[in-house]
């Protein structure tokens, strides 16, 4: 059955996502054309020969994507089996403090630099497994015990560094986020093979289905003989390591961790990046391109507002319109596709028992 | 022990046609316990509040972690209110810099029935109901470092503070000096609507507003952080061209913030773009020392002791200003820098 009906269904829903998160490219060549009437310059790359590093705008958003992109990813297998992850941002500034408090008293050598991403992604590991123990085991619910991780995180992170912003110095860990390789930054390519990486391990194994069966009817799922508990832990803990990834990406970039500012809010840009790539919330589907693009898109927006030089207090609004604009050209789109869908032989019935 | 050996022994002598008689002694014996507890225990209430009633309780609603500045004022605060000297000092950090986590904690100190309240206020505004609260409570507000909008004097006893405008006026000062034939600048502000912000901008305003040499090219916010400043100032440089001379940040972090920013694109911090910034925590002096940043204006956090001072006088019911300024002293050169760096403690 799997067999033959799987990459029908495949084509399917990419054909209909294509065409979600096609608002979110829209939006990012609006962005873009935006600036570039401001400078004609804007889209100009140059090259650095001190380091070796391509510069242009582009480049800067690539690199201030990269966090945003390992989040989003990480949120959008959570939302696919219809949960969520609050404490991303918590788990990024853990990550951050654990490995600036060890790296602030190491040596500046590539191990300690090792050493301290061991330390921030196995603590991140610990924090996104517990979130699957709540969720999965205990059986609360996804929002409640990830608030509660979200909440406790920080206060982890506080207590790490003592309650105080820590600085380090450490070549090879600044390198990650501040290095070129090919002239491009480092801190891209690394997030770009992350999500390359996720994308493969779980749409060439029956991973990313059972992912959506879970999110889209959990009895069915487990009639069927996926294994729940062990899918959710899994999932969670992905999310976990992505954000602690996020958090190593944010404080190498300064080296310093902001116990209070570092990963603040970035829960809600990688529920914002996976919506603009077209995940729904209701769980059942997930893509990650569409999450990438999601959070290239937020990316983009930070800087623009930058570029363009809108005053501080006009910049939340400013954001929350193109937002909401985005959301409301791609409500539309779901709204036609849905239609489409309806319209045509197959039901949405179908794909859920083909999955199932 | 006494009535329960009576009723057993009557119990023994009446056996049992004195049912009636008996539960009757049952139930006076356990309204006298009772009585005889409740009593007890309104001593020992007692007791314990007149022990407590000796330390001034003061309520301290604080930012919490923010950088080092905050951490050094709030520590000295902490410090200097201790038990020896007769103070028990409650610290409530706001939840994330957020303001409604600090309006619960001023509302719960006020319901508590505190002796005295320090604020420090994330944000200016929205301060006059809980404040009004307070004062219907006859609970004295002390506001420390940050100030309210609109600023009411009548809600409050006094604000201790180093005078923002006063430094940085001086910042604008120094630049006029450091760059005489003016340039560009840009200012890397903190959030949006607090008032160390609006007052920050107002003193260097003043200053610059009477030197058409110096362009502002734009101001943003990196919300007090290094890793925003250093995103936001690096779109800046390209948007100009890397044509911007001097960056006006208001507070360390971010300086150092737009420092990495400049090098990264290959320019010389202090050479190509001279940084200025606000607060002198040890990071900043460091950098200057390093010949990083230009010029850093310190903002005084230790006033620990001005603060006692003035507890103490408001509770004895004397009056007060209603504004006490806290000197702060400027770093303009590696040197100075390097001299304060040793016994700097924040």
């Amino acid at each position: 059955m799997t067999t033959e009906s799987a990459p029908k269904a495949g084509e399917r829903r990419s054909s209909i996502l294509r065409s979600q998160y096609f608002g979110g490219i829209l939006a990012i060549v609006l962005l873009l054309v935006v600036n570039l009437i401001k400078d004609p310059g804007y889209l100009s790359i140059g090259y650095n020969s001190a380091n070796g590093a391509l510069v242009g705008n582009v480049i800067d958003i690539l690199r201030a994507a990269a966090p945003v992109m390992m989040i989003a990813v990480g949120m959008c297998l959570v939302i696919a089996t219809s949960g969520i992850d609050l404490s991303v941002g918590s788990v990024m500034v853990v990550a951050g403090a654990v490995s600036m408090e060890f790296l602030s008293t190491a040596p500046d050598t590539v191990g300690s630099a090792l050493l301290a991403l061991g330390l921030a992604l196995g603590l991140s590991l610990l924090l996104g497994l517990f979130n699957g123990f709540l969720v999965s085991v205990v059986g609360l619910q996804p929002f409640i015990s990830t608030l509660v991780m979200m909440m406790a995180g920080r206060g982890v992170a506080k207590v790490v560094t003592g309650g105080q912003n820590t600085a380090a110095s450490n070549g090879a860990f600044r390198w990650i986020a501040n290095g070129y390789v090919f002239g491009l930054p480092v801190v891209f390519l690394l997030a770009l093979l992350v999500v390359v990486l996720v994308a493969v391990l779980v749409r060439r194994s029956a991973l990313g289905l059972m992912i959506e069966a879970i999110g889209m009817d959990p009895t069915a799922a487990r009639l069927a003989g996926v294994n729940r508990r062990g899918l959710l832990m899994a999932v969670y803990s992905i999310s976990g390591i992505m954000a602690g990834i996020a958090g190593v990406f944010a404080t190498a970039s300064v080296m310093t961790v902001d116990v209070s500012k570092t990963g603040d809010q970035m829960e809600m840009d990688a529920i914002l990046a996976v919506v603009i790539g077209g995940t729904s919330l209701a769980g059942g589907k997930f893509n990650i391109a569409g999450a990438t693009i999601g959070a290239l898109l937020i990316a983009t927006l930070d800087k623009t507002v930058v570029f363009l030089g809108i005053s501080s207090s006009a910049t939340p609004a400013f954001k929350a319109i193109v937002i909401v604009v985005l959301c409301l050209l791609q409500s539309k789109r779901v709204r036609e596709a849905f239609l489409r869908r309806k319209s045509a032989v197959a039901a949405p019935q179908k794909e859920k028992e083909v999955v199932a | 022990m006494d009535s329960q050996a009576v009723l057993e022994e009557e119990s023994i002598n009446m056996k049992r046609f004195v049912k009636t008689p008996m539960t009757l002694l049952v139930a006076g014996a356990m309204a006298l316990g009772l009585a005889a507890c409740g009593g007890g225990g309104d001593e020992a209430d007692g007791g314990s509040g007149a022990s407590s009633s000796e330390l001034t309780t003061i309520g301290f609603v604080a930012v919490g972690p923010e950088g080092g500045w905050r951490k050094a004022n709030e520590q000295n605060i902490q410090d200097t209110f201790t038990k020896e000297k007769g103070y028990e000092l409650k610290y409530a950090p706001a939840a994330k810099l957020d303001q409604k986590s600090q309006i619960d904690s001023f509302t719960s100190f006020v319901d508590e029935g505190v002796d005295i309240i320090l604020l420090s206020a994330t944000e200016g505004s929205g301060w006059e109901a809980s404040l009004q609260r307070a004062q219907e409570a006859e609970i004295p507000v002390i506001l420390i470092d940050r100030g309210i909008e609109p600023d009411n004097t009548d809600l409050y006893v006094t604000r201790i503070a180093p005078d923002n405008k006063q430094v940085s006026k001086s910042v604008a000062e120094w630049a006029l000096t450091a760059l005489p034939e003016g340039g560009k600048y840009f200012t890397l502000e903190g959030p949006a609507g607090v008032s160390v912000v609006n007052e920050r901008n107002q003193g260097w305003d003043e200053v610059m507003s009477s030197h058409p040499e110096f362009v502002k090219v734009g101001a943003q916010t990196a919300n007090w952080s290094t890793e925003e400043a250093k995103s936001v100032f690096e779109t800046v440089l390209k948007s100009n061209n890397n044509d911007v001379q001097l960056v006006f940040a208001q507070n360390d972090e971010m300086g150092l913030g737009a420092v990495q920013a400049v090098e990264e694109a290959g320019l010389t911090p202090g050479e190509d773009v001279k940084i200025a910034t606000i607060d002198g925590t040890k990071n900043a002096l460091q950098a200057l020392a390093d010949a990083k940043l230009s010029f850093v204006a310190e903002y005084n956090p230790l006033f620990g002791e001005t603060a006692l001072e003035v507890v103490e006088k408001t509770l004895k019911g004397e009056s007060v200003d209603s504004y006490i300024i806290v000197e702060s002293k400027t770093f303009d050169s590696p040197e100075a820098a390097a001299e304060a760096l040793p016994e700097r403690q924040f």
